[in-house]
């Protein structure tokens, strides 16, 4: 007997709680450029010897030696560019090499089943990054009107996120641009490995 | 990796994240987490999985595949 949370919010363990929360704020960085609000909370953030620990002592370090201009400069660099980025960090791309393409009309169809869609305003495709970490999040909170156990979770991991999300983070850590950003590679990869290993122990039960 | 206790697979997935989720927990990130935009403002719940409203089939006209 598990106590693995079903819709009902009240029952989400205190582990769940922190994937959904680790999600959340891989996403907000992701996401946009950074607010001065969001890079003072990142200055805040204090770790233990763990590679999440450590890079995220080398994050807060960060946020508060370099300007916030040159750090939402850095995003733009990465993620926006002039016409492009120095990075793509779309589902799409990394799977096929075209943006817009079956992986993306996959999550689509997917997601009209599970009853959410991309807000209005929202210019980029779902298969972005934080969106699909905004899934994950909802998913494992419940927010959403559709199956969001175990099995759920790691079927939408596995389809739409571990195939290539560490590839992507590992870029992010490697990227030209990247200083700000790189420690975050390097927390993404680290829970993306921490999630894929823990889904596989389930499995294996 | 043996257990004398015989633990399921959900089990070993709880003690794993549990010890992962204490360097999480000890970085902040969920202080940082809870006051930042949502996934509410990013995703919109449609309601009812399978109704098409005019802008979700507008949205999905223009998306062409």
């Amino acid at each position: 007997m598990s106590a693995v949370a079903t819709n009902d919010q009240n029952r989400l363990t205190e582990e769940d709680l922190l994937r959904a929360e680790m999600y959340e704020f891989l996403a907000a960085l992701l996401r946009q450029e950074p607010s001065d609000e969001l890079i003072g909370l990142v200055a805040g953030l204090k770790g233990d010897n763990s590679s999440i620990g450590s890079a995220s002592t080398v994050l807060a370090t960060l946020a508060s030696k370099l300007a916030n201009d040159e750090i939402r400069d850095e995003y733009m660099r990465l993620f926006i560019g002039v016409g492009r980025g120095e990075l793509l960090p779309y589902a799409s791309y990394y799977l096929t090499g075209f943006l817009n393409d079956k992986p993306l009309a996959k999550l689509r169809n997917e997601m009209q089943v599970m009853g959410i869609e991309r807000a209005e305003g929202v210019k980029d495709p779902e298969d972005h990054i934080a969106s699909l970490f905004d899934i994950m999040a909802g998913l494992i909170r419940g927010t959403f009107d559709a199956p969001n156990d175990l099995a759920a979770q790691a079927a939408f991991f596995k389809t739409h996120i571990d195939p290539w999300a560490p590839l992507l983070m590992q870029d992010i850590e490697a990227a030209k641009s990247a200083v700000f950003y790189a420690p975050v590679g390097t927390i993404g990869r680290a829970f993306m490995e921490i999630e894929s290993e823990a889904f596989d122990m389930d499995e294996a039960g | 990796m043996t257990d004398n206790t015989e633990k399921t697979g959900v089990e070993h997935r709880r003690d794993f994240l549990k010890k992962a989720a204490l360097s999480v927990a000890a970085a902040g990130t969920a202080a940082v987490a809870s006051k930042t935009a949502s996934a509410d403002e990013a995703m919109e719940v449609t309601g009812s999985g399978y109704r098409e409203t005019d802008h979700v089939k507008a949205f999905y006209k223009s998306a062409r595949f």
